[in-house]
């Protein structure tokens, strides 16, 4: 018979990983809503940016605030360096060769992390408090909810700005026509440079949570595997689906993990999660809350 | 009605021989057109598809209010015009200036940002967003954000029927009323020159009627209108000017009420004959 309790356990930690993931996720969407780009690194751009903070807070011997904004400052211009020297240039050419670039940088990434960073520490030291909370019997690391809740906040800050303001309307119309959005003045350049620096903000706030919540910045490269299951989940076109979605995945990884893998053996939950973007594509490719682009004529 | 390729019949009327792009026969354009000072002057506009020649040297000037018409057939060139004008295509040679800026080369979005506002053919909705998003975008290409609530007030005073669908998505509205709101998107921007791709097109004859009685309102608040129709008749009795494109050149050009009674325009646009 299974244990409620552990179930809800199991929920709640999934729960908690799901707005982590959905951060991740967001920085990929924003990308490809905007300019049609997939962005492949997305894993190693938050492992980057979870280094580059547990880099600055050290160097620098700055507080935490004071390390992120500093990784921010600098992942927003390794974004926009990145996006006008090599993105833009090949804006005219096909998007086969975006998306290579993106890979290929990714990989290079990965490589030079461990050169540029070599005996910094891995991760930042989390200011939160080591011994779990008990809510109603359940042992709940302060890590992750403190992590989850702050994810929370920046996707609420996130849906905030596309939906209320002037830019996130621009950005808006530039993901869904961009003719259309030239046509009413909008810089199609300048928009997709702020995609670039949200993934930049993304990556260190995203990096650094994980590297809070899962207790050690290890495996973070591996976020950006989850992010392809929960943008086909959610639709690749939707910003709410994705967030619906990241936390989907988050709970059922968790699940399995509990119910399975004693099982199976460890590791199921990432088969699971790529064998729910395979049954999505095969039942509703479109993801659950995308549309096919079909408009009046 | 004729392609894009071979030579332009000689125009019907006139004395003089027909050179490309300028006007010909004794419906020549007077020199600044009646005393209005210009808005935009098109000189000798040669525009190129890959090797099909779709305007071969064409020039035409809008003053700074009023409508200009622009009629001809399928083919003719009148959206290619346009589309030369706001800069989604390239000119191969020849000038746009507006106010003395030239606009060639420059990008489709500076274009717009210097209030020269384009509705193309098929209007260009944002499908996906509703009524009230697609009308603030058009609020982003003014430069100087005074009051975009009073802007927003003006397009619903004049299109009654967008203010009741304001929250509705932009692609579950009638063709009519998609081209309210386009035209009402493109007001927004508080635009110098409108400029008008078919807006009749695929409306309703009563439709048709609404928009041609709120085209001469726009242009009596302020806004030049360039106005490309197929309907040339209702084209030419709400403009001041208006200019016959043929075969990607300027085949006649003067005051509308002179076009409209001309013989040759009545035999080839207006059915008669």
């Amino acid at each position: 018979m299974p244990d409620p309790t552990f179930f809800a356990f199991l929920v709640v930690d999934g729960a908690l990983a799901g707005a982590i993931y959905a951060l991740v996720a967001l920085a990929f969407v924003v990308v490809y809503k905007a300019s049609r780009v997939i962005n492949f690194a997305v894993g190693e751009w938050t492992m980057v940016g979870s280094r580059m903070a547990a880099a600055a807070g050290h160097t620098l011997g700055i507080g935490l605030g004071g390390a992120l904004g500093a990784a921010c400052v600098a992942m927003i211009g390794l974004a926009l360096f990145f996006n006008r020297v090599v993105l833009r240039p090949l804006f005219h050419r096909s998007l086969l060769s975006l998306i290579m670039v993106t890979i290929g940088v990714g990989i290079f990434m990965r490589g030079a992390a461990t050169v540029v960073f070599a005996g910094l520490p891995l991760r930042i030291v989390s200011p939160f408090p080591v011994d779990p909370l008990i809510v109603s019997g359940l042992p709940v690391a302060v890590d992750k909810i403190a992590a989850a809740a702050i994810a929370a906040a920046a996707i609420a800050a996130l849906s905030w700005f596309f939906n209320g303001s002037r830019t996130g309307l621009a950005l808006r119309a530039v993901a869904s026509d961009q003719q259309v959005a030239m046509a009413v003045g909008i810089d199609l350049h300048r928009h997709f440079a702020l995609t670039w620096g949200l993934v930049g903000v993304l990556s260190v706030l995203a990096g650094t949570l994980w590297s809070f919540a899962s207790g050690g910045g290890f495996g973070i490269e591996l976020l950006g595997l989850k992010v392809f299951p929960i943008v086909i989940l959610g639709g690749l076109d939707s910003l709410p689906g994705t967030i619906i979605a990241a936390f989907v995945v988050g709970i059922l990884e968790s699940l399995v993990t509990g119910y399975l893998d004693p099982l199976v053996g460890g590791g199921f939950s990432h088969v699971a999660s790529y064998l729910v973007l395979i049954a999505t594509l095969l039942i509703r490719p479109y993801g659950f809350l995308g549309r096919p682009d079909v408009e009046r004529v | 009605m004729g392609g894009l390729d071979g030579p332009p019949k000689p125009p019907a009327l006139g004395d003089a021989p027909a050179q490309p792009g300028r006007p010909s026969g004794r419906l020549r354009v007077s020199g600044g057109l009646e005393g209005l000072p210009a808005l935009l002057e098109v000189r000798d506009l040669h525009v190129s598809y890959g090797r099909i020649r779709a305007l071969q040297g064409v020039s035409l000037t809008v003053p700074d209010a009023g409508i200009v018409a622009l009629i001809g057939a399928n083919g003719a060139g009148k959206s290619t015009l346009l589309r030369a004008i706001s800069g989604v295509v390239r000119a191969r040679q020849g000038s746009v200036s507006l106010l003395g800026e030239e606009l060639v080369g420059l990008p489709v979005h500076q274009i717009a940002r210097r209030r020269v506002i384009h509705v193309p053919e098929g209007r260009g909705m944002l499908a996906r967003m509703t009524v009230l998003e697609n009308l603030r975008l058009g609020g982003l290409a003014a430069r100087d954000r005074r009051d975009p609530a009073a802007d927003l007030e003006r397009a619903f005073a004049l299109f009654p029927a967008l203010h009741s669908r304001r929250r509705q998505l932009a692609g579950s509205l009638s063709g009519g009323e998609q081209q309210m709101l386009a035209i009402g998107r493109a007001m927004m921007a508080r635009p110098r020159l409108l400029m008008l791709d078919e807006p009749s097109l695929g409306l309703a004859p009563l439709l048709v009627r609404e928009i041609f009685r709120i085209i001469p309102q726009l242009a009596g608040e302020g806004t030049a209108v360039l106005l490309v129709e197929q309907n040339a008749r209702m084209a030419l009795q709400c403009a001041a000017h208006a200019y016959v494109l043929q075969t990607g050149r300027v085949v006649l050009a003067g005051p509308a009420a002179d076009l409209l009674a001309a013989p040759e325009v009545q035999r080839a646009y207006l059915g008669a004959g």
